[in-house]
């Protein structure tokens, strides 16, 4: 086969295959960029362990549990620990400065959470200090936050009766192992919140938003789940306790059918280019056919012909989404840094760039074998009756 | 046709009759042909547009078959091959040129010679080796580098013609060599192709419009309607 036609013919029409080029590069491009922001949605989800409960008020997330709980949730047999945790919702100097902020059981938290590495700063210092907080590297590189600053936190639903932002000491600086958090959000100590609200210096609602539960192991978790939701059944509060799979995947659900719809703008997007990208090919078809006639008279097989075709929308197709992958790969840490309170896990995977190549090579196999499978049929004297 | 004990014959058609189905209607282009060529002959078949010339170099070059008759060439029936194998033999045993020149215009003079090497078993300094040698027995030694496009007529068929002879055929056949162009280059690509027949033993048929160009073969024979005329030699 006559390989170095399938790049000489690329390069006859230079314009042409730049552009069909550039459309698959940046085509590529957002299929890798939008692949990678359901992807960091599912992240949660996909990390979650089945030894961690979260129980919740069967009411709405929005409501507290009471504190008396937490003393009945650790009687439960199987139950390892137990932490409280609660959604703060202030903001950092404008409340479009927005990244989440949650009181917790220091200890036990971290103690069911062994994926938070405190890679700066001292934990013993967080598990201690009332303001003390660790603080996630996104939000401290993001707003040059250091071990031993503090960072004024203007509460909404908890707000300090004295006017004042409520203020925390960065004890530590965390990375996380594997995506079942983010590296967005700052956790204080329960206690601190709760002690200011029952001192009287700042007000919202007591309770917690959520308890945590760490399994003991070997513990079955749907039966302990069962046995929690029964053991409130009457009581002040019905709960409802899930895996924290269900939990995190509770919160993609709520944010809309967004995997549905980028995967659906997604396959927009690819569909475009096939079709732009097979137009391509089916013109450079038409255009070759003598010189594919011409090739034939001289003795090369009907697969030969077909082979230079197909080269062709492969080549044009490997390079469009080479360079596709690449910008994706480039990119990836900004477009990370821009997104990463949206889509804290957001990140371009190995997998999503294969899937890209493997992509990439399927539009250029399809596209190069409609015009190498009517140029295959193609007959020499047909070829210069018709072109002539 | 048979061949005598000093020559072989090369080309051997018997009763080949070829019809095209137009807008519905069946139109006999080679009715019932009988043609033979000894090796080492340059044969001219002349006839008007239409009479079947083309068509009849097209079964002789194994580009086409009949739907009746025998095709013999170079000692190979053609209407047995199925199209793999017409295309081995085509590479091994013809060599083509074009009216229209038809070389490919992104390659090279020097590229498109080698284009039926690729199909030989040579090395690529074989492959160039042997296309500079055929460029420089068309006296285009110079041009080897330049592409069609910036070559004249009569270059870009001289090329074409050293392309045909470069794996060196049995049979060369001519389809209007001279159809595109002026007199001079016509009289040079039809010297050349004087000169493969009588220095290199090339048998070589063309098909032409051209007396002048006829005048040159050894011999003419004349189509007409796809039959051959009262005063050619053809059967």
């Amino acid at each position: 086969m006559p390989i170095h036609l399938i790049f000489r013919n690329l390069v006859r029409h230079k314009l042409r295959t730049a552009l069909t080029v550039g459309s698959l590069a940046i085509a590529v491009f957002l299929l890798c960029v939008l692949r990678a922001l359901v992807v960091s949605l599912d992240a949660g989800v996909r990390n979650s362990t089945s030894d961690r409960l979260i129980v919740q008020s069967a009411v709405s997330l929005f409501v507290n549990l009471p504190a008396s709980y937490v003393g009945k949730l650790k009687a439960v047999e199987g139950v390892d620990s137990v932490a409280r945790l609660q959604w703060f919702g202030g903001y950092y100097q404008d409340p479009s400065s927005f990244f989440a902020q949650f009181g917790v059981d220091p200890e036990k938290f971290l103690g069911m959470y062994p994926e938070f590495k405190i890679v700066e700063g001292s934990r013993e210092r967080f598990l201690t200090e009332r303001t003390a907080c660790i603080i996630g590297r996104q939000t401290a590189d993001r707003y040059g936050f250091k071990v031993g600053d503090t960072v004024p936190i203007i509460g909404t639903i908890f707000q300090r009766l004295d006017g004042l932002p409520w203020e925390f000491q960065v004890a530590g600086i965390y990375e996380l192992e594997s995506i079942v958090w983010d590296e967005t959000t700052i956790f204080f100590p329960f206690d601190y919140l709760e002690e200011s609200l029952e001192s009287g210096a700042a007000s919202g609602p007591p309770g917690s938003g959520v308890i945590y539960i760490h399994l003991a192991e070997g513990v079955n978790p749907v039966n302990i789940a069962a046995e929690v939701d029964g053991l409130f059944e009457n009581g002040p509060q019905r709960v409802q306790t899930t895996t924290e799979a269900e939990f995190n995947a509770q919160f993609v659900s709520m944010v809309g059918n967004i995997p549905f719809f980028v995967t659906t703008i997604g396959g927009g997007v690819l569909a475009a280019i096939l079709l732009a990208v097979i137009n391509t090919m089916l013109l450079a078809g038409r255009e070759q056919r003598h010189d594919m006639g011409v090739l034939k008279a001289l003795g090369f097989s009907d697969w030969a012909v077909f082979g230079v075709m197909l080269g062709q929308g492969v080549l044009l197709c490997v390079v469009g989404g080479a360079l596709g992958i690449g910008l994706a790969q480039l990119s990836s840490p900004e477009i990370a840094k821009l997104l990463g309170t949206m889509f804290p896990g957001f990140e371009m995977t190995s997998e999503i760039l294969t899937n890209a190549c493997t992509l990439s090579l399927g539009i250029g196999l399809l596209s190069g074998a409609l015009p190498a499978a009517a140029t295959r049929k193609l007959l020499a004297v047909d070829a210069f009756r018709r072109g002539a | 046709m048979s061949s005598t004990a000093a020559t072989r014959t090369v080309v051997e058609l018997n009763g080949v009759t070829r019809a095209y189905s137009r807008g519905g209607e069946r139109i006999v282009v080679l009715d019932a042909l009988d043609f033979a060529i000894e090796e080492g002959e340059r044969v001219a078949i002349m006839g008007p547009s239409g009479s079947g010339k083309t068509t009849l170099l097209n079964l002789i070059g194994g580009l086409d078959k009949p739907e009746l008759g025998s095709v013999r060439v170079a000692g190979e029936e053609l209407t047995e091959l199925t199209p793999p194998e017409l295309a081995r033999w085509r590479a091994g045993n013809v060599g083509i040129v074009f009216q229209g020149f038809n070389l490919i215009p992104v390659l090279s003079a020097q590229e498109n010679v080698e284009l039926p090497l690729l199909l030989a078993p040579l090395s690529r300094s074989e492959r160039r080796a042997h296309a500079a040698h055929a460029l420089e027995l068309v006296g285009l030694a110079d041009r080897a580098s330049h592409r069609p496009g910036q070559l004249s007529g009569g270059q870009e068929q001289r090329v074409a013609i050293a392309r045909a002879i470069v794996s060196d055929p049995t049979l060369i056949l001519a389809d209007e060599p001279t159809g595109d162009l002026d007199r001079a280059s016509a009289d040079s690509v039809m010297a050349l192709l004087a000169r493969l027949n009588e220095e290199l033993g090339k048998t070589v048929i063309i098909v032409t419009h051209d007396p002048l160009a006829a005048a040159s073969a050894q011999r003419s024979v004349h189509l007409d309607k796809g039959r051959w005329k009262s005063d050619g030699e053809g059967a």
